[in-house]
């Protein structure tokens, strides 16, 4: 491939709108305003990837400390489907995951997929993801709506924990982009 | 100084103290001195103190007393040189340049080698240009002080600007000799070679230049500029041999500049562009990464050579993502055998890189390596930059869509599809992409006034400047704050947006505004004239010096000054009712009730008034008290600055003598654009409206030495023609304007009647629609019977073969009653544009626009949400 060069940028309320851009192409759902208030203080978990200067591609992510742990959670994570299959994903997974373990507090990155996703599910699990758990009806209003929940554990005293989740594996068969934060989707 | 009235000592030493005072600018102890001087009654009237008692005051910003006080000491004391001077300072500061010469040669008058007053003077004479005052005056500082620096150079300089080239060389000579000893790395005296070399050089002494510059070389500090004079030195003198490896060196030192190229061509006798060709190969190979020797072939190549040239370019260009690419290459677009070629590869990369990721075929049969994801975007833009320089709205229109589903968040694509929209004739929805564009980086200033163009093109004025204030300072209105940093662009096209508008008075507002931004630009040159002696950057002063003298030669004068002259003449043709009027309705008439409602409404009306003045007040006390803090924030700022009138729109669209001021804004351009047709054009508009025949006729003149083809020449003749029947039906010519006039008409018209000018005119140029118009405009006012005829020749011209400006222009006229009333063509004119150009705005129907823009809004929301459109299927994984 010819050299092209991959660069993470941060999310300012100058460039936000092409963030805006981006969501509405890649993921079916729309997020709303406060999602993209809370970006813009996100720091270092959000990010918009820039590949040969254009913006292709960003991360969302924000801390969750729901059922007594310290999670990060992977809220959007995406890149123009023209962009795809060049290593943009993986920079911007790389980033989280090196910010995660750089504070060395989480006890492991989840996320929501469609579960006929298999694209992501197949990226997420070379990662060392696994499906913990499957929400059904977890998306309003597309199809299917059921979700799984990914996980990569990160300390070694939570193995319990994803291992009581793993009980909830499913497998369907099925195909889409993204992985969607349901939380958002509905406002 | 001896004064002609003079003080006793203590009296005296209170005045020597009162000019040490003004001159350290400690105005309010001036002024204690100088009552002090005063209070004694004999000396209540002394002039010279009274007069600096003025000056003093206008150091205080307190102009009216200032004058009070200097004019009342004047005339106390006719006869002293510190009367005068102090008068001619106060009228300086008031930039009354013209008075204040005649103020200083007064003051030298009665004190003929004053260095003070001489110096003054001569700086007075340079600003005016009064060359030969300057000469002399500098001549008399010579001979007074002839071992100053200063005085040897003014001296020459002052030879230089009259045109004595030997004269200002000689005196330059004789000093250089007398100069004992020289610092190594003095770049005053540097400087001061440079200089001589110019004027021997402008004096077409080369032989003489390039042996000043060998002699002096090791003193002169620029070894560029002496690099580019031996260079240009050697091929004007017809030594290009030594020229080469001078120019090789000056490529080396900055291989991005294409004067060297050419330079280094003339130096080898380059004629072939083989020849070109091969040398820049060689360039490219030595300086890999400079773009001259990769883009300057484009403009030399042809055939196979070029598409090569090109190729290579285009590939790089697309492969990195440069946005200008298309800019890049534009000019060669003027070449129909390149523009074909460009088309061809360009066309040829977006089949095979949507289908390989490679350029072309065999670079994929080849097995190479997949071009970046982003090259098949940016040759969709480049491709709808094409279309669009083409005007194939629809091809562009194609291209710049599907670059936007390929890549939506690169901002160019949507600049690129408003400008599509503007060539296309439809601002508004060129305005709203831009917009777009805009949002998506509200940090880049360059979109952010692209937008608020753009939105002046679409009569958006508010609009405009509420995005502009996005970069301007904080506290005083945009508007304002563009008016004070000269922002020329965004006030010319606030006035031809007012002027689209009908608002004629706020149109000439801005026309007058950046009028005063080019006196302003000449004001400031003051300052040089000291500053670049003191600093001995003399070639740049001159370079100042001839720059400032043909300012208003700048386009963005012309195009002010046009728009000003437009709206005049539009304002002399149609007077505007005067503010009262306006108001005063035929009560009388009225029924009762009536009466009663309009009385309520003027009550109404009139308590909003004086609602609106007193807020408009209290706006002026703050604008006041903003003033003040500025000025106590900077407060030696300039109080000397003289106030100009406020242009108030209601006052400039009501001028007494229309006429006389579109003249003030054509007068520079009849000095400076003479080389422009529309300047005679414009010239030929006022003087036909004052009748002044001749100078009708030196308009035409001037107008056929420069394009006699022009379609508007014609009309002008034919129309100076009438003009001439009719003043000499009336026996209004005396007889040598007749004798010129005669003579003139000859050459001009022969013995033709206007019916037959124009009956041939139309023959001839029946394969020109604006030719036609012109024509077809006199056969209606010749003979209005002839209105079919005349609206005929020009609706049934193939309208394939018209762009849409001249459409515009036809259907303006059309429209607005120029061939009469004419509904039903008009209506077929209009739908045969639609036909042609679907996208402009102007042939939209009236009652439909409002609908469409509706419409359009709708469209907006559309196409952007197109994408999000869920379909799943449709998409592959994200990654």
């Amino acid at each position: 491939m010819t050299r092209s060069n991959i660069e993470l940028g941060d999310v300012t309320p100058h460039n936000i709108k092409q963030l805006k851009k981006l969501n509405t192409v890649v993921f079916p759902v729309s997020y709303n305003e406060k999602f993209y208030i809370d970006v813009l203080e996100a720091g270092e978990l959000a990010k918009l990837v820039y590949y040969n200067d254009i913006v292709v591609g960003a991360v969302c992510c924000r801390i969750d400390t729901s059922e007594n742990q310290r999670r990060l959670y992977i809220m959007t994570l995406g890149c123009l489907s023209s962009y795809r299959r060049l290593g943009i994903g993986t920079v911007m997974f790389q980033h989280i995951l090196n910010y995660a373990e750089k504070d060395g507090n989480f006890d492991s990155i989840f996320l929501h997929v469609q579960i006929n996703n298999e694209g992501a599910i197949a990226f997420y699990k070379k990662f060392g993801f696994e499906i913990v758990e499957t929400k059904e009806h977890y998306y309003k209003r597309i199809e299917p709506a059921d979700a799984y929940v990914l996980q990569k554990t990160l300390r070694n005293t939570n193995s319990n924990t994803s291992g009581a989740n793993s009980n909830h594996i499913h497998n369907h068969a099925a195909h889409s982009n993204g992985h969607l934060d349901k939380k958002e989707k509905k406002a | 100084m001896p004064s002609s009235d003079p003080l006793p000592p203590k009296e005296s030493a209170l005045f020597r103290k009162l000019l040490k005072c003004y001159e350290m600018k400690q105005y309010k102890n001036g002024l204690k001195l100088a009552k002090q001087i005063l209070s004694n009654p004999k000396y209540a009237e002394h002039g010279e103190t009274l007069a600096m008692k003025g000056l003093t005051l206008n150091g205080l910003g307190r102009r009216d007393e200032a004058y009070k006080y200097v004019r009342l000491g004047l005339r106390k004391d006719l006869r002293s040189h510190v009367c005068w001077h102090v008068y001619g300072l106060l009228q300086r500061s008031d930039k009354k340049y013209d008075e204040a010469i005649k103020c200083y040669r007064n003051a030298l008058k009665w004190e003929k080698d004053n260095l003070q007053i001489l110096k003054d003077l001569s700086l007075l004479q340079i600003q005016m240009r009064d060359l030969e005052g300057y000469k002399e005056t500098r001549h008399h500082l010579f001979t007074l002080r002839p071992s100053q620096h200063a005085s040897w150079i003014g001296f020459a300089m002052s030879y230089h600007l009259i045109g004595d080239l030997e004269m200002a060389n000689s005196i330059l000579e004789t000093f250089s000799q007398s100069q004992a000893s020289i610092e190594t790395h003095d770049y005053r005296h540097s400087e001061l070679l440079l200089y001589q070399n110019q004027i021997l050089i402008e004096a077409g002494n080369l032989q003489r230049a390039l042996d000043h510059l060998h002699q002096y070389e090791s003193q002169i500090v620029d070894k560029l500029a002496v690099q580019e004079s031996v260079g240009d030195l050697h091929i004007k003198l017809g030594q290009p041999a030594l020229a080469v490896p001078i120019f090789e060196e000056l490529i080396r030192r900055n291989p991005e500049n294409t004067l060297y190229y050419s330079q280094y061509f003339a130096a080898r006798e380059f004629t072939e562009p083989a020849d070109k060709l091969a040398a820049f190969k060689q360039f490219e190979e030595i300086y890999p990464r400079a773009m001259c020797p990769k883009r300057l072939p484009l403009d030399v190549a042809s055939g196979d050579a070029f598409r090569a040239a090109l190729d290579s370019y285009l590939r790089r260009g697309l492969r990195k993502g440069v946005p200008p690419l298309f800019v890049n290459v534009r000019v060669l677009h003027r070449n129909h055998e390149k523009a074909a070629i460009i088309e061809e590869l360009a066309l040829q990369y977006y089949e095979n890189l949507t289908r390989s990721g490679h350029f072309s075929r065999e670079d994929a049969d080849a097995n190479l390596p997949v071009e970046p994801a982003s090259a098949l975007v940016w040759t969709a833009l480049f491709l709808a930059q094409h279309y669009d320089y083409k005007r194939d709205t629809e091809h562009a229109l194609e291209y710049v869509n599907a670059a936007i589903e390929h890549t939506p968040t690169l901002i160019e694509l949507f600049m690129t599809k408003g400008r599509i929209y503007k060539h296309a004739g439809d601002p508004v929805e060129a305005y709203m992409w831009m917009d777009e564009a805009q949002s998506m980086d509200t940090a880049d200033r360059y979109i952010n006034s692209k937008c608020a163009k753009y939105m002046l093109r679409a009569n958006l004025v508010k609009e405009a400047e509420e995005i502009c204030s996005k970069f301007t300072r904080e506290g005083v209105t945009a508007m304002e704050n563009l008016n004070e940093m000269q922002c020329m662009w965004f006030q010319t096209e606030c006035a031809l947006a007012y002027q689209r508008m009908g608002l004629w008075g706020d149109s000439l507002k801005k026309c007058h505004e950046v009028d005063r931004h080019f006196s302003e630009i000449i004001e400031d040159q003051f300052d040089f004239h000291t500053y670049c002696m003191r600093k001995m950057t003399l070639r740049a002063y001159i370079g100042l010096l001839r720059l400032e003298d043909v300012l208003r030669r700048h386009p963005f004068y012309f195009k002010a000054a046009k728009c000003a002259i437009e709206v005049y003449i539009r304002l002399y043709d149609k007077p505007l009712k005067s503010e009262e009027t306006i108001e005063e309705i035929d009560s009388e008439n009225l029924p009762p009730s009536e009466l009663k409602k309009l009385r309520s409404k003027q009550r109404k009306a009139k308590k909003k008034a004086e609602l609106e003045s007193a807020q408009a007040a209290q706006a002026q006390v703050k604008r006041e008290q903003h003033q003040k803090s500025k000025q106590q924030a900077n407060q030696e700022a300039d109080p000397e600055a003289p106030q100009l009138d406020e242009l108030i729109p209601e006052k400039l669209e009501r001028p007494d003598d229309p006429l006389d001021k579109a003249i003030e804004f054509l007068k520079p351009l009849q000095q400076l654009a003479k080389d422009r047709i529309e300047t005679h054009l414009l010239a030929f508009e006022i003087y036909c409206r004052k009748n002044k025949i001749l100078l009708m006729l030196q308009s035409i003149r001037r107008a056929i030495a420069i394009d006699a083809t022009h379609s508007s020449i014609h009309a002008c003749i034919a129309r100076f023609a009438q003009a001439l029947s009719k003043l000499t039906a009336n026996g209004e010519l005396n007889v040598s304007v007749q004798t010129v006039i005669d003579k003139a008409t000859k050459e001009l018209i022969g013995t033709k009647s206007v019916q037959q000018l124009n009956d041939e005119f139309v023959a001839q140029k029946s394969d020109s629609i604006m030719h036609l118009y012109e024509g077809a405009r006199i056969m209606y006012e010749l003979d209005p019977n002839k209105r079919n005829e005349a609206i005929k020749l020009i609706t049934s011209f193939d309208i394939n073969k018209v762009k849409l400006e001249e459409a515009t222009k036809i259907f303006e006229a059309l429209r607005s009653g120029a061939f009469g009333e004419c509904t039903a063509e008009l209506r077929q004119y209009r739908t045969t544009c639609q036909q042609r150009f679907k996208y402009a705005r102007v042939f939209k129907d009236i009652a439909d626009t409002e609908s469409n823009a509706a419409a359009n809004d709708v469209n907006h929301v559309d196409e952007k949400s197109k994408p999000n459109a869920i379909s799943a299927d449709e998409k592959t994984a994200d990654l």
